[in-house]
């Protein structure tokens, strides 16, 4: 009898999935304060007028991203919920194939062959299934992260081109700088956030 | 590995007892586990925890084959007594367990989908196996608030779930009691702590009193044979319970 799905094993998913869902959370809780922070600039570049239009440009801009990272982040964590189920449906699967295993070991004569069919049925369907299935999400996650990964290189470009525009702001130009340059910072902790994500997800997905 | 013995039997009707698994770890509570076989079907008692799962399939599996067990009982809910549900279903999806309607949404937890379940009403009720009538006795609160124990009328046999238990040291773990007095001390504690009902259990106990029964088969140690059977209920009915004693 195989048992592809060691407990070691599942258990190990099942904590890979929670650092990943730890920096989600994070993500999430900074997309917010994004959020807020850019509709914060929008109100100083409306009051700074004309010199400040561009800044009022990204500032929106800035917004719809803090939006689409939510939403981003929002599919991550159904991804993972989906995860999590799989890896309970192996745990239970594994303690199985371990109690067969032994009612095997066991078990003599026709108990013995009776385990022993049903374990290779089990081998056969069940497993091959977890497996195929445990696959499909790790490809949809690493997917979904390199595509939020991309979204977050655009935060970042909008951060670095209101720090420009900030120069132009006039009399708001320190006010305005302040301001890009608390974007910059909070969008690098998504950067370290989503880097730490990639290496979670591409260093167990190889294991 | 547990063994199984033959309590009962008159042609195509048996009573096993699976008991003493020697290679259980010492922090799992032992269990007994029964299997009723009535012409060719069956039905298992308190089929055990999943760690024990092993041990009751290897024994069952000696004196029967296990592809004609289509029925459970399950006392209660404890994980002692059916948490290997998932094992047997796996084994045979087919399987039919019946316990409280009580349970019925609970025991799911541990396995089964909704026709798995057949629900003991708090009356009770028959369960045929084979051409034998087995019927559920209500045992309820001794000790979970759902609980039933299965009387065979034809084999005089009692399965009394846990009611009669006694947690055995090693040297005294035999099969059946052979002396009431020292017995009786290794199950006092357990039926003070476990069994919280003063009336329910002087119900129980009126109620098996007018039952014919020849054996009292506990969950746990000693099975109860002949005089030893009313001298357990007249005890029992006299101890005090629901007490937590230091």
């Amino acid at each position: 009898m195989t048992n592809s799905h060691s407990s070691a094993e599942a258990g190990r998913e099942l904590r890979r999935i929670v650092r990943i869902n730890e920096e989600i959370k994070i993500v999430v809780a900074t997309a917010f304060k994004i959020n807020l922070m850019a509709m914060n600039a929008i109100f100083l570049a409306k009051r700074a007028g004309q010199s400040a239009l561009g800044f009022g440009v990204l500032s929106n801009e800035l917004r719809r991203f803090a939006s689409d990272l939510q939403q981003q982040m929002a599919g991550l964590r159904e991804a993972t919920y989906g995860s999590v189920a799989t890896v309970t449906a192996m745990l239970k699967q594994s303690r199985i194939s371990r109690l067969l295993e032994r009612a095997r070991t066991e078990a003599q004569g026709e108990g013995k062959d009776l385990i022993q069919s049903l374990a290779n049925r089990r081998d056969e369907s069940t497993l091959a299934q977890s497996d195929e299935q445990m696959a499909l999400l790790n490809r949809r996650l690493s997917h979904m992260i390199a595509d939020t990964a991309q979204l977050v290189e655009l935060g970042s470009v909008l951060a670095r081109s209101a720090k420009i525009e900030a120069a132009y702001g006039g009399a708001f130009s320190v006010s305005l700088m302040q301001v890009s340059s608390d974007f910059e910072t909070t969008i690098g902790d998504i950067q370290r956030s989503f880097e730490n994500l990639t290496k979670n997800q591409s260093e167990d997905f190889a294991a | 590995m547990k063994t199984a013995h033959v309590i009962y039997e008159d042609g195509e009707h048996k009573w096993l007892a699976m008991v003493r698994d020697d290679t259980r770890p010492g922090f799992l509570v032992d269990t007994n586990e029964y299997l009723v076989v009535s012409d060719g079907d069956a039905i298992l008692l308190d089929p055990g925890g999943s760690e024990v799962f092993p041990a009751v399939f290897s024994a069952v599996s000696t004196g029967f084959d296990p592809r004609r067990i289509k029925k459970i009982f399950a006392s209660h809910q404890d994980p002692d007594v059916i948490s290997s549900l998932s094992m047997w279903l796996e084994f045979n999806p087919g399987i039919k367990c019946y316990l409280s309607w009580l349970w019925q949404s609970f025991v799911p937890h541990f396995a089964g989908q909704e026709d798995t379940f057949v629900p003991i009403p708090d009356g009770g009720m028959d369960i045929m196996v084979g051409a034998r009538r087995l019927q559920a006795i209500p045992a309820h609160y001794l000790h979970s608030s759902g609980n039933f124990h299965l009387y065979d009328p034809k084999a005089k046999i009692l399965f009394s779930g846990d009611v009669g238990a006694a947690l055995l040291p090693a040297g005294e773990d035999g099969l059946y009691v052979e002396d009431f007095d020292r017995h009786i001390r290794h199950a006092e504690a357990f039926h003070r702590r476990w069994m919280g009902s003063d009336k329910a259990k002087r119900d129980w106990c009126a109620r098996v009193s007018a039952l014919n029964i020849d054996m009292l088969c506990p969950q746990h140690g000693a099975i109860y044979r002949g005089a030893d059977v009313q001298r357990f209920i007249d005890w029992f009915s006299r101890l005090e319970v629901g007490v937590l004693k230091a």
